[in-house]
């Protein structure tokens, strides 16, 4: 399909809709959340009832992705009066349908948050979880239909692609990137610009665009999110990227646990290769590009760059020293972009409203916003997107809705087992890469763990140790022994038998660990610790017997 | 030990027609590897035998991928599956309890599958459901704010137990 | 090949830009402890012995596997190195079952060596004792993973200069083991050739011919080298 054709077609499609007869159009939640308290039945009942009752022509019923407040679910949305529905079932849909829908009466003790809530809004655009939110990676989560090209498309979809294509050279859209001051979503913050810049200035005829959707993080589900809910915005990130550095060949890694994602991945694979987006001469330009699914198998450390790298040459997903960096030396020894899914989302935004409107979002060094997988003991647990520098305070108090159970805030987990803990002296830091940072944590992907007095945060260090512990690739020794004798030793505090000896060596072996190991994974494995000893240090103290120290250390070399 | 595959077997064919759609190239194992994961349930020897051969790959070289990866399993999964999510949320949120009610309830610790090959109990660092955590996913279902007494009837039924 | 200069531990050296940190030191007599790295195999940079501070990089480079450039200041002797190199030589003394008396490599043996080298007088951390099997499976050699420390010479002299890869590593983290073909007994591989490469590249008494007893094994890890060598010097045939 050329250029022309498309636009043909697009105005056709807008023409379609522009006819519809439709008034309502309600949106069931098909999120990997509400699917799993059901959602799928309720979408097929519900489109069963509005067949039976004769309301085709007037109520459209929309499969869409995550809305965000998951443990409210399954949501149902009506997309034109916004309103939602919380813990939606196959029985209560039909007077939903009856009551708002055709009696245009609000059911005000089924809206979300009305259980907890004293006024629940009708719209609940008005509702602090939503106000306080800016979505731009998210924008079409949990309002279109994922598995349709056609509902993309309607939402401006591939119009940045259209542009990129025939407005812009590849120097100048890396320009608009290096612009928008983006930072890379997966953890590091590297500025995405240079790094598209460096792998385009390297001459190859071969090179590779590599979309990392390997979220490992226990208790961050962002990725997962956009993919279910927005996989068009991915995929035409990637093709926009692949454009800019000059690479023809792309691949998606996403984790084996996220069967759902997949799924619609690759059927939005199929439906733009249809489409002629995906495939040889792109909109009738010289442009080709084509991209496969790669199914992690179970390893955090493929998160990592160099060890993705080779989970898709089909080896053991152990990192390579670097340099060389992927950029020039990456999949098959290529130049290879390795960006991460949510990157990709924010990329189609800013090519269409400019480098300088996403700039303007966010702090100073921390440009736009951040996805955040918001969970833990907090009342309205899901998944929000906000203003980067947006404080802790504002996403757990007004977005979070509060503690459970009238529990006092202990402290915020970021960044997984590579981060650290938040306490509550510093619940005002501002979410940016370098407030993080000064804390002794990570943004890192955007995992956010609200924790209440019960948690024992010798036990959380230990939690994470174990984590990278068990997901340490084997092939250094500090990460490999280093994180097993940490382990051992804080599983030994924990049960009260630790000795001031054995903190004294634990500090020594998180330094070590810290600055020798050969990859990311071991390099942040301490961070959990170091941050706990840091903001929790009389934890670990109280459980210290300094009668224990008497004992002889009877460890001698062999 | 029999390493060879019976090429009647309609499994063989389903593995032999995935090689060829990935061209029997090397970098195409782990996929190769969850094809073959699904259809047998486990990664058998004489199945990476086969697989080794067939993409030229030097038998260590399978074996050291099969065993790097959580997902790949040298043994036969029990008939029921039950995953315990233990990510950071539903960890926070208990998911050491539901392991020990169920280590109380069925005699099971994570990786361990009853005698009679029924159940098997298996853990996962987050399945990514964590607004509804603490999570278990029972034969492929993704259930939600687990209460562990309730949950291990709910498996117990599930099993044809009661 | 344009000459570039670094600077290591205060000393100016002229070099190309083609050859490691590791390369230059040891062809200048500057002492770097390794492990992984055997000249002739391909590096891997994973004992991280090797570590040195390079000026402007906050990050600290393995030498065996990082190129020098023109004007790199490198550190290879600070205190923080050397405290660092000793914690790795006590974690591979922990990590397994090392007791030198008894070892066919006593005397021999690199990791021995290399405790000498770092003056470690004992081990400050708890040993791990794992469970380890000894394979005596093969006619000549024995394999035995008390004395491994995982350096991976064995899977590459394998694979690279041998050809069979009957080597490779299973598992991950601390389970990490060394096999032969589907983790079956070594005597029973199908790819094994026999040729005795990988007991000449195994650095400690993890790997040893049959026909020796406690203390007199001779290993010459050099022959890896020697092999490739001679085998470039046959290619106009």
């Amino acid at each position: 399909m050329n250029r022309l054709d498309f636009h043909t077609k697009i105005a056709a499609l807008q023409q379609l809709d522009k006819t519809k007869t439709v008034q309502h159009r309600i949106g069931i939640c098909c999120g990997a959340g509400c699917i799993s308290s059901g959602s799928e039945e309720i979408l097929k009942k519900l489109e069963s009832e509005v067949q039976q009752r004769g309301l085709s022509e007037k109520v459209e019923v929309i499969p869409t992705g995550c809305m965000g407040p998951c443990n409210h679910g399954p949501l149902l949305k009506h997309l034109d009066q916004h309103t939602i529905y919380q813990k939606v079932n196959c029985t209560n849909i039909t007077s939903i349908l009856q009551q708002h829908v055709i009696e245009q009466t609000l059911i005000e003790d089924q809206l979300l948050f009305s259980d907890s809530r004293t006024n629940a809004h009708a719209d609940y655009r008005a509702d602090p979880f939503f106000k306080k939110q800016c979505k731009i990676a998210l924008r079409n989560c949990g309002k279109i239909n994922p598995e349709s090209i056609e509902a993309y498309l309607l939402q401006d979809g591939y119009k940045a692609l259209d542009k990129a294509l025939f407005e812009y050279t590849p120097e100048e859209i890396i320009g608009e990137i290096k612009h928008s001051r983006l930072r890379g979503r997966g953890g590091a913050g590297y500025p995405t610009g240079i790094k598209w810049e460096t792998v385009y200035k390297y001459v190859n005829n071969e090179k590779y665009v590599i979309c990392n959707g390997d979220e490992g993080d226990p208790g961050a589900f962002m990725d997962r999110s956009i993919l279910e809910g927005d996989p068009f915005s991915v995929l035409e990130g990637i093709t926009i990227a692949a454009y800019a550095v000059g690479a023809s060949k792309g691949y998606a890694y996403i984790r084996g646990e996220y069967p759902l994602a997949i799924k619609r991945f690759e059927s939005a694979l199929k439906q733009a290769r249809k489409w002629g987006l995906l495939g040889n001469q792109i909109l009738g330009s010289s442009f080709h590009f084509d991209l496969e699914v790669r199914i992690g198998a179970g390893a955090f450390v493929c998160g990592e760059e160099t060890a993705l790298i080779a989970s898709i040459e089909g080896k053991r997903g152990t990192p390579k020293p670097r340099p060389p960096f992927p950029a020039q030396s990456g999949l098959w020894g290529k130049p290879t972009l390795i960006n991460n899914v949510e990157t990709f989302a924010a990329i189609v935004p800013i090519v269409l409203k400019g480098g300088e409107w996403y700039s303007e979002i966010g702090t100073a060094k921390s440009a736009g916003t951040k996805v955040f997988a918001l969970a833990g003991k907090v009342n309205y647990a899901g998944l929000i997107e906000v203003p980067m520098g947006t404080s802790l305070r504002e996403i757990v108090f007004e977005i979070g809705g509060g503690m459970q159970n009238q529990a006092s805030f202990k402290a915020a987990q970021t960044g997984g087992p590579s981060g650290g803990c938040i306490p509550i002296e510093f619940l005002d830091v501002k979410m940016d890469y370098e407030s993080l940072l000064s804390l002794g944590s990570i943004m890192g992907s955007g995992g956010l763990i609200i924790m209440d007095e019960h948690s024992d945060m010798v036990d959380v260090a230990r939690f994470f140790m174990e984590f990278c512990m068990d997901e340490s690739c084997g092939k250094c020794v500090p990460c490999r022994v280093g994180t097993k004798m940490m382990h051992d030793l804080l599983q030994k505090i924990c049960i009260n038998k630790g000795t001031n000896k054995d903190l004294e060596r634990l500090e020594e072996l998180a330094l070590y660990v810290k600055e020798t190991s050969l990859c990311g994974l071991g390099a942040s494995a301490p961070n959990p610790l170091l941050s706990t000893l840091r903001h929790f240090r009389s934890e670990y103290e109280t459980r210290i017997h300094p009668s224990q120290d008497t004992v002889q250390d009877k460890n001698q070399s062999g | 030990m029999n390493n060879t595959l019976s090429t009647t077997d309609p499994r063989t064919k389903l593995i032999s027609s995935k090689l060829k759609k990935e061209a029997y190239k090397a970098d195409a194992l782990i996929e190769v590897l969850h094809t073959a994961q699904n259809i047998y349930g486990y990664l058998p020897i004489p199945v990476l035998a086969y697989i080794s051969k067939s993409l030229h790959l030097p038998p260590s070289r399978v074996y050291a991928t099969v065993s790097f990866y959580h997902f790949f399993s040298l043994k036969p999964k029990g008939e029921h599956t039950c995953l315990v999510c233990t990510g950071t949320a539903c960890y926070v949120k208990g998911a050491q309890q539901i392991l020990e009610k169920i280590e109380q309830v069925f005699h099971l610790k994570p990786g361990e599958t009853s005698k009679d090959n029924k159940l098997g109990i298996q853990v996962a660092r987050c399945v990514g459901a964590c607004g509804l955590a603490p999570v278990v996913v029972l034969d492929d279902e993704v259930q939600g704010n687990i209460v562990s007494e309730e949950f291990t009837q709910t498996m117990k039924e599930k099993m044809g137990l009661l | 090949m344009n000459t570039i200069h670094v600077n290591i531990n205060n000393i100016e050296i002229p070099t190309t830009a083609d050859k490691t940190i590791l390369d230059v030191c040891r062809e200048h007599k500057i002492d770097i402890p390794t492990m992984c790295h055997l000249k002739g195999l391909s590096d891997v940079g994973a004992c991280r012995l090797c570590i040195v501070e390079i000026e402007g990089m906050n990050k600290l480079q393995s030498a065996c596997t990082t190129k020098v450039a023109d004007h790199m200041i490198i550190q290879t002797n600070t205190d923080r190195i050397k405290k660092y190199r000793r914690i790795t030589t006590e974690l591979f003394f922990a990590e397994r079952n090392h007791v030198c008396s008894v070892c066919v490599a006593n005397g021999k043996c690199e990791l021995q060596n290399l405790g000498y080298q770092v003056e470690m007088d004992h081990v400050r951390y708890p040993f791990l004792f794992p469970q380890c099997e000894v394979d005596t499976s093969h006619p000549w050699y024995v394999m035995d993973h008390n004395r491994c420390i995982m350096c991976t010479r064995c899977v590459r002299v394998c694979q690279e200069v041998e050809g069979a890869h009957n080597w490779d590593v299973m598992n991950r983290g601390h389970a990490v083991r060394i096999i032969s073909d589907f983790n079956t007994p070594w005597g029973e591989s199908t790819t094994c050739t026999s040729c005795g490469k990988c007991l000449h590249a195994c650095p400690t008494g993890a790997i040893w011919p049959k026909a020796i007893v406690q203390g007199q094994l001779e290993k010459k890890p050099e022959i890896i080298e020697e092999l490739i060598e001679k085998r470039k010097m046959h290619d106009g045939f």
